[in-house]
């Protein structure tokens, strides 16, 4: 609750500070207004409030996504670097609108009425459009964010329909109301109740971008200017997903034989669909793209099981990912814009390929460390955070029993280690003509922090674990 | 035949009315995608906003009608109609699409509308008809729906200005005019 | 203090002295990085020092945990540490010897380009050290264990622009890897058997298995496996020798001090499991008594300085182990205890003899250094004297105890014992008589160099040289403070099998005897070699000169580095060849076949991506369409 609320007034005073001629204190002012609602959000720690009426809810699971959406963010907003060689960037706007975005993300995570589920979704939903095309001299910008926006505008309208029959079978908005009217599900429901279901399923699993509903993600990724992205992927993804299982575990365990099949299915599609594309991308930043509806698709696995296991595994997870994104995102912006000065080549295509990394880590071996570790990470490979994620991933799986989603789970890591250990071998075995970058310290702190954390949780991937 | 002719005597002027705005509301919609000319696609649209007002009133909504027109039909299709006639859209664009994807779409979207309706229509479908008796005719009026948001929905309520906030800033920021655009 | 934070701390602060001088390498001044780095390691030393001064006499494990490491399902993993007399002896000796090589590397490496990198290594060592001892489980014994052997392989190497360095280095690192699998299967039987990996259930749980149990057996050969990698036993030992190849300190601390020794402990730390499958013990036995004499009988013809000391490092490791299978832990531990002093003595002083002849290792071109080394000389015949067994030093109170257990248990292991140390008074006299006796017969312009070492080298010297010639105190024979000190430590192994652990059967006369046997054969050893290296001043011939058969086997180290190349090496790698070419169809095919596959799939799929809006929104509603046939329309 207070994050919310410190956030909304942050955002209007960093609007107001956009009108000071000095850019420099926004990024100080947005890192600072970030911290002061992590601490503010750990003021109901380890206590479980409702609050307004039954809208919100705070206990340690909400606490800790929100923790974990505030970190990100705070990467984020720490790799951005005041767009200071962007003359054309409005910082006082893109920050305002990250800390809005942020409300909304909050609302995703302690919703317990669908309005607010609905309301935050929608606030998160619009801020990203909006971010997508906020490179206005860029074609793909801003076709990307066309496309979001028609796409979006798509899905919240069938997850609206959703709500609504929902509404109209149990006779309430509230996750409690709902719960009650599913646990008669031994004398049937009615059909209403599962088509509201089913859409408002659709919807949500659109916004996490998992398949066959994924189609505008390489796109709009793609087209979004790369620190945005990096937001996208992190931020909204751990929403969606917090949403989805505060969802499923409040509401509907009552009839998990209705949905857990569907669920499962598009786990494993989406589990396909992202890393079998992956492999034959050649740009890194689609590659990303697609690796991030392949890590939708090893997160639903902890929804598919809905076990004891899969708070801690999603959790777990989505920290992990989010940490290797960004530093992976965040090295990709260096690389982008030391090839665009260099080569003075204002195509970015070939400016984000797996070629703009050959012979990184011999000039720069600290983007090169970072980078490997989050590629490492993202592989899941042992040591490092997302090992145990994707660990955690496959034990719910195993709980509840799905040993073909299991199989086609590994199988598909496998091929995703192909496509992550090009990056490495380009940085590391190829030759290349870079010139060392150089790293200011905001971001040479950004990459250290998530090296340790990245390692840090791979090997002791308890510290978590006993948060909550 | 006779089915039908008998579901229709059994209809109160209400039913008559929900039946005649209903087909008044699917033509319209209907219209707002087919027309080729963006100027009528507009128009339908807002006859669509009337005629789910008039929705609203049968549902005893009345504020929500008047809402519905005032914003929907006054101030949005304004709008819309000014961005059309400045983009100068009159040109018809030359759709893309061949006759396989429009049959594609036809196909797919009348199977999700008929299995929509198979299942609402099946039995099991059906929901317990509410009482009229304890029904309150003020429900739609706007005292009792400023209750209702300023009291149990106040939070939602009010983080919804937090997304007009952002549209706010959004399009402010996306419209602004920078150095070398060109002016309208 | 809270202990607890007193025990984090131990392993911290080298690792914050690692991190300091790693990070900072280049940048740290010279004169700091020293400095930085022996106190990190000496304030764990007197943390530790602490620690041991308040513990109770009688007092059971105190465990400490640190936070919630790995848990998965039921197994569930803490990372605590363990504070029993056992962990404490082993840091004491950790922290206390390592301080004064630290101290001594700053003498020794200081000229050296890489003094920064060196010394953070060597922190990063004591670290991983401290983990593997302190580690209340083997998950993390088996960190530091992985943790020191990385150190190890680097400090090898630490010259790495020498080729043959490098792959001294490397065979280090693959011959602890085969130990360490069998350790790591150990840790697997352990998890399957017992459930944890938790020292204290584990324990608990086996002192209830009955005696000869086969799993405990298993157990007990795979921790041994382990073992005999680290500690250089039998047929794991040619890597020791090689590992000479990094700087004498290094040798010293953790060639002959710490690491090698921990086999040692990680038995004597499971001796409930060794106590429960006699068998094991005899293996352990034999393989000891096979590599004390095996290294010892190399070590009589060795003329590289520090490769007599390697052998006899092996050797002794050999005698170790020797007294556990007699289920002699105490007398064991007090071994390593001494060896830790005396054989860095040894090291220390073989450094600071080849930091005065310029980096000369050959004895053959030594002598009569006594008169320029004046404290070295007098510290490396201590030491010298110490480690032949000789009275009344250290070593001739551990090696004693280990001898008189193993007479207990068996006549002919005690007997072989006794002619390995008679070997080992030899060849370390003659080591010692060709350095520092006779004429100098090295070249003129080493002979106007030679100088005495700094300060920083010779107090570790001076220092070690007293423990060497005390340390024998600790464990007087019956009942010295040592074993009455560890006693809690083995109440597990008593329970189980309270015969090994009775009151020894032999009567103090016999005890003299056997003492004055041993030390008269090692006195034996030092006459001859007194007769033959100064009496009648023979100097070994060079590498060409002719040798009779069996001096050439031995000298030739038996041949064994030959062997494995013939037996080992080879056939692997032809049958690696063989494998390769014929594999090199098979699954290169198979792996090229699926990625094919996959690329295939993965372009088609691509095509699906054709960005336009019509055709996503389509392929939503279709998915949706088929969501609901599959939920609603279709039964199955």
């Amino acid at each position: 609750m207070f994050p919310i609320v410190l956030l909304s007034v942050f955002a209007v005073v960093l609007l107001f500070l956009g009108f000071l001629k000095s850019r420099s204190v926004l990024l100080p002012a947005t890192l600072l207004f970030l911290v002061a609602a992590l601490v503010a959000n750990f003021l109901d720690w380890n206590k479980t409030y409702l609050y307004f009426n039954s809208m919100l809810r705070t206990d340690n699971l909400s606490m800790v996504f929100t923790a974990i959406v505030l970190l990100s963010s705070f990467l984020v907003v720490a790799l951005s670097g005041s767009f200071e060689d962007d003359e054309a960037a409005q910082p006082a706007e893109y920050y305002a609108i990250i800390l809005f975005s942020l409300v909304g993300a909050i609302m995703m995570i302690g919703y317990e009425n669908l309005v607010m589920l609905f309301v935050g979704v929608e606030i998160l939903s619009v801020a990203m459009y909006i971010l997508t095309g906020s490179d206005k001299r860029n074609l793909r910008s801003n076709e990307a964010a066309l496309k979001y926006f028609l796409m979006g505008a798509f899905a919240t309208g069938i997850m609206l329909f959703g709500m609504a029959l929902l509404y109209g079978a149990s006779g309430s908005f509230t996750l409690a109301g709902i719960a009650s009217y599913a646990s008669h599900a031994q004398q049937g429901l009615s059909l209403i109740f599962y088509v509201g279901l089913l859409m408002l399923l659709v919807g949500l699993l659109f916004k996490v971008s998992a398949a066959p509903f994924h189609f505008w993600t390489p796109d709009v990724y793609d087209g979004a200017p790369t620190i945005f992205t990096a937001y996208m992927s992190t931020v909204v993804k751990t929403a969606g997903f917090a949403a989805l299982l505060h969802l499923l575990a409040a509401s509907f365990t009552y009839v998990y034989s209705f949905w857990g099949i569907i669920l499962a299915v598009v786990t494993a599609i989406t589990l396909i669909a992202g890393n079998v594309t992956a492999v034959y991308q050649n740009s890194f930043k689609r590659m990303m793209a697609y690796s991030s509806i392949s890590h939708a698709g090893y997160l639903l696995i902890g929804l598919a099981a809905l076990s004891a296991q899969s708070r801690q595994a999603i959790v777990f997870y989505s920290l992990a990912y989010s940490i290797a994104t960004i530093s992976a995102f965040g090295v990709l912006m260096l690389v982008t814009r030391q090839r665009g000065m260099q080569t003075l080549s204002s195509n970015p295509l070939s400016n984000e390929s797996f070629d703009a990394f050959n012979g990184l880590a011999k000039q720069n071996p600290l983007l090169g460390l970072a980078m490997a570790t989050s590629m490492l990470s993202l592989a899941g490979i042992p040591l490092t955070a997302g090992f145990w994620g994707k660990f955690y991933m496959f034990s719910t799986a195993v709980e509840r029993g799905q040993i073909w989603l299991l199989v086609v789970a590994v199988l598909m890591s496998a091929v995703g280690i192909y496509y992550y250990f090009r990056v490495i071998i380009a940085m590391y075995f190829r030759d290349g003509a870079t010139e060392p970058i150089r790293i200011s310290p905001v971001f040479r702190y950004v990459l250290v922090a998530a090296i340790i954390l990245t390692i840090g949780l791979g090997v002791a991937p308890g510290l978590l674990q006993g948060l909550f | 035949m006779t089915e039908f002719l008998a579901f229709f005597k059994t209809l109160t002027p209400t039913g008559y009315l929900f039946l005649l705005l209903t087909a008044l509301t699917v033509i319209s919609a209907m219209g707002v995608v087919t027309a080729r000319n963006p100027i009528y696609s507009v128009l339908a649209l807002i006859a669509t906003f009337f005629c789910l007002s008039g929705h609203y009133i049968l549902l005893n909504a009345q504020f929500l009608a008047a809402v519905n027109i005032i914003v929907y039909a006054g101030a949005i299709m304004v709008l819309f109609l000014f961005t059309i006639m400045f983009l100068n859209l009159r040109r018809e664009d030359e759709e893309a699409k061949t006759n396989l994807t429009k049959i594609a779409s036809v196909i797919v979207g009348g199977t999700l509308m008929v299995m929509l309706i198979m299942i609402f229509r099946a039995k099991s479908s059906q929901l317990p008809v509410g009482s009229t008796v304890g029904f309150e005719p003020n429900t739609g009026m706007v005292e009792n729906l400023g209750h209702l948001l300023y009291g149990s929905y106040i939070l939602p309520f009010e983080l919804a200005s937090v997304l007009f906030l952002i549209a706010m800033v959004g399009a402010v920021m996306l419209g602004k005019r920078e150095a070398g655009d060109r002016h309208f | 203090m809270q202990i607890g934070l007193l025990c984090a701390l131990i392993p911290l602060l080298p690792l914050l002295g690692f991190v300091i001088n790693g990070v900072g390498f280049r940048r740290v001044p010279t004169g700091l990085v020293g400095g930085i780095a022996t106190l990190a390691v000496l304030a764990s030393f007197l943390i530790v020092v602490s620690l041991f001064m308040s513990f109770p006499a009688e007092g059971g494990p105190q465990i400490v945990p640190l936070f919630d490491w790995i848990s998965v399902g039921d197994l569930h993993i803490p990372f605590s540490f363990q504070i029993d007399q056992l962990s404490l002896l082993m840091l004491l000796v950790v922290t206390g010897v390592g301080t004064l090589i630290h101290l001594y590397s700053i003498g020794y490496m200081h000229h050296d380009e890489g003094f920064g990198k060196f010394m953070a290594f060597l922190n990063l060592f004591i670290f991983f050290m401290l983990l593997l001892v302190m580690g209340a489980n083997y998950v993390i014994m088996f960190i530091g264990w992985e943790g020191v052997g990385l150190c190890s392989y680097l400090l090898i190497g630490f010259w790495n622009k020498n080729v043959s360095y490098n792959n001294a280095a490397r065979k280090a690192f693959v011959m602890n890897r085969i130990g360490d699998l069998g350790f790591l299967l150990g840790i697997f039987t352990i998890i399957n058997t017992f459930g944890t990996v938790e020292y204290v259930d584990v324990f608990k749980q086996a002192t209830s298995l009955p005696m000869g149990d086969t799993t405990v057996l298993v157990i007990a050969l795979l921790l041994f496996v382990g073992a005999m990698g680290k500690s250089a036993q039998v047929p794991l030992y040619t890597w020791l020798p090689d590992a000479m190849a990094g700087p004498t300190p290094v040798s010293a601390l953790i060639h002959a001090a710490t690491m090698v020794t921990a086999g040692i402990y990680m038995v004597v730390r499971s001796n409930v499991l060794y106590t429960l499958a006699p068998q094991a013990l005899e293996v352990v036995g034999i393989i000891a008594i096979i590599t004390a004499l095996l290294a010892a009988s190399i070590g009589l013809l060795q003329n590289d300085i520090k490769k007599v000391l390697a052998y006899s490092t092996v050797s002794q490791l050999g005698y170790m182990f020797l007294g556990l299978s007699a289920t002699a832990y105490t007398a064991g531990m007090f071994h390593v205890i001494t060896h830790a002093f005396f054989k860095a003595l040894l090291f220390l002083g073989a450094g600071s003899v080849i930091h005065a002849m310029s980096n000369e290792q050959d004895i053959r071109k030594m002598g009569g250094l006594r008169k320029a080394l004046p404290v070295t000389f007098i510290t490396f015949a201590i030491g010298t004297w110490a480690i032949s067994g000789l009275p009344p030093f250290a070593g001739f109170f551990s090696k004693d105890e280990i001898l008189a257990h193993v007479f207990e248990h068996s006549k002919v292991l005690w007997a072989l014992g006794v002619l390995g140390s008679g070997l080992t008074s030899f060849y370390m006299f003659r080591l010692l008589f060709l350095t520092f006796f006779g004429e100098f017969r090295g070249t003129a312009e080493q002979k106007h160099h030679l100088h005495e070492s700094p300060a920083t080298m010779t107090i570790p010297l001076i220092i070690l040289a007293i423990l060497s010639a005390v340390g024998g105190a600790l464990n007087l024979p019956g009942g010295g403070w040592l074993s009455h000190f560890l006693e809690p430590i083995f109440e597990g192994s008593r329970q189980v099998n309270p015969e090994a652990f009775a009151e020894s059967t032999i009567e103090h006369s016999t005890e003299y005897v056997l003492m004055a046997v041993s030390a008269g054969v090692a006195l034996l050893a030092l006459i001859a070699a007194y007769v033959m290296y100064i009496s009648r001043k023979a100097v070994p011939a060079s590498d060409e000169a002719d040798r009779s058969m069996p001096e050439q086997v031995i000298y030739n180290k038996y041949y064994v580095d030959e062997l494995y190349e013939a037996a080992i090496v080879r056939p692997i790698r032809s049958m690696g060849d063989t494998f390769y070419s014929f594999g090199e169809f098979a699954v290169d095919g198979l792996v090229n076949g699926v990625a094919w596959l996959v690329k295939q799939s993965s372009a088609q799929l691509r095509r699906l991506q054709s960005g336009s809006i019509g055709f996503y929104v389509f392929a939503m509603v279709l998915s949706i369409v088929l969501i609901f046939a599959l939920r609603f329309f279709i039964r199955f």
